[in-house]
């Protein structure tokens, strides 16, 4: 499948791979160089693969409550929630955000390699509830505009809204119907724009154009997959998979505790918040030069106690980070040292705090 | 004669450069080009004899790492210190500045067979 974007990155000399069924661009000039674009000025990337999913009907906010492990009745309109599609044994079947539009009319952006299982799995949890689920994943395209300039662009293309950091709002910017959330995967301020296709064309070329005031730059799937890493935020199929809960990809923070509804999987997250976890995510900077990839074991004192979800560069920090699920125990813990086996040899690393890093007060609002 | 004229390449991209019996090994512009930003290169043991088509080298860039083989059997001679400190020179130059390794050649030319011309090595990738 091509993005409604596929000739710009062809005309822009994207490199282009599959990704979960759709060819998409990894990269146009450098990762490295791309990636540091984010941090300091502004990249805007073709993010139009995710699905999205709006759910419609007079029992909307009761049957979230059912499919996710989080409080849908705190969302006010506008406002949008981080949170994880469980299914009955609390394993991840996907990661969400869940945006409240208006009244009983929710939308959820979903990942790519996920919306047919999510689709299926959202459908399965209909029966009961006076609802509509309406799948316009490929009505819709998505831009998403991040970095420290994100603001000032933005502003230039006419955007005079003053949102805080998870909203989302109905627009008219560039005389294109459009929703406008600040939401993204970078861990920097930023923006998703989400337009019908016909139109994305049209605004990629305007961010692209206007944006040269502040060094914009598109940027592919392979910076997005770094900014995301430094930024300790989980993939799917990484760091979360269907045998994995909340609790375990220590994502315990975005669950409400004692506030959310019966959901599917209820009794196993709230057993595990109660009495811990067998394993637990933990941060590695490589002391080598040498790279943890998905899947390289992790040894603590010479013993197997892990294994690396994602590792690669991290292009901030000039060192090499990975994340991984080792037994929860407390010796391994902040300062610890381990080993990561890399082709048949021992590279120690260094346990670090989650995020590597962390960029506080990040969304800029109006002065 | 510009290098590319006298180069020698693999279908898995490594290529070989024979001057007065010396011979060099490193990996072609188009090997480059896929990698993307080289961030990282573990270079093998002076002394150390492979076997043509053995892993001898492993090369990673930001989004993976992959394997380099060895063209033809050898006996690792020297290394390239200098990219093992600074891999982003492969980026600007695989041939003069970023080679991997040389050797001394243990095989006979028999192994040559299957390696191909630059222009054909180009035309068979495309």
């Amino acid at each position: 499948m091509q993005t409604y974007l596929h000739e710009k990155h062809i005309g822009l000399k994207a490199k282009m791979v599959d990704f979960a069924g759709w060819n998409m661009p990894v990269q146009y000039s450098s990762i490295l160089d791309e990636h540091k674009n984010v941090r300091e000025n502004v990249g805007v990337f073709d993010v139009s693969h995710m699905g999205e999913v709006f759910v419609i009907g007079k029992d909307a906010e009761e049957y979230l409550n059912k499919i996710v492990p989080q409080d849908i009745s705190k969302l006010s309109d506008g406002k949008a929630v981080y949170c994880q599609l469980t299914n009955y044994k609390g394993g991840i079947i996907d990661d969400l955000i869940i945006y409240k539009l208006k009244n009983t009319t929710y939308l959820i952006i979903c990942n790519a390699s996920r919306v047919d299982e999510d689709i299926n799995w959202m459908a399965l949890n209909q029966k009961g509830y006076d609802i509509n689920l309406d799948n316009q994943s490929h009505n819709l395209s998505l831009i998403a505009v991040q970095g420290p300039k994100s603001i000032d662009l933005m502003h230039k293309l006419g955007y005079t809204a003053d949102q805080n950091s998870f909203t989302i709002i109905e627009s008219n910017l560039l005389n294109i119907p459009m929703y406008i959330s600040r939401t993204g995967y970078t861990g920097e301020d930023g923006f998703e724009l989400l337009v019908i296709n016909e139109y994305v064309e049209y605004l990629w070329d305007k961010i692209l154009e206007t944006g040269k005031e502040f060094n914009i730059k598109p940027v592919g799937l392979g910076a997005r997959d770094t900014l995301r890493l430094e930024a300790a935020m989980p993939l799917y199929g990484n760091e979360l998979d269907e045998t994995t809960t909340p609790v375990e990809a220590g994502l315990s923070w975005s669950i409400p505790k004692d506030k959310f509804g019966n959901c599917n999987g209820k009794k196993v997250i709230m057993e595990q918040i109660e009495n811990g976890v067998s394993k637990k995510l933990i941060g590695l900077k490589m002391l080598d030069k040498s790279i943890a990839r998905h899947e390289y074991e992790v040894y603590y004192q010479g013993e197997k106690v892990g294994i690396v979800t994602s590792g690669g560069v991290s292009p901030m920090l000039n060192a090499n980070i990975a994340m991984a699920y080792v037994n929860n125990v407390k010796e391994i813990c902040t300062g610890s040292i381990v080993q990561v086996m890399i082709r048949e040899r021992l590279h120690d690393a260094e346990v670090v705090k989650l995020p590597f890093i962390n960029k506080k007060n990040k969304v800029t609002r109006r002065k | 004669m510009s290098i590319t004229e006298k180069i020698l390449c693999s279908k898995t991209h490594e290529y070989l450069l024979e001057e007065n019996n010396e011979y060099t090994i490193g990996l072609t512009d188009y090997a480059i080009e896929q990698l993307g930003d080289i961030v990282f290169i573990e270079l093998p043991e002076i002394g150390t004899e492979y076997k043509k088509g053995e892993t001898f080298a492993t090369i990673e860039s930001v989004k993976a790492a992959s394997e380099i083989y060895m063209p033809v059997s050898g006996k690792i001679l020297e290394i390239n210190e200098e990219i093992a400190d600074s891999p982003e020179i492969l980026n600007e130059d695989c041939y003069e500045k970023g080679w991997l390794v040389k050797i001394e050649k243990t095989g006979d030319d028999s192994e040559l067979a299957d390696l191909l011309e630059y222009e054909d090595y180009k035309e068979e990738i495309e």
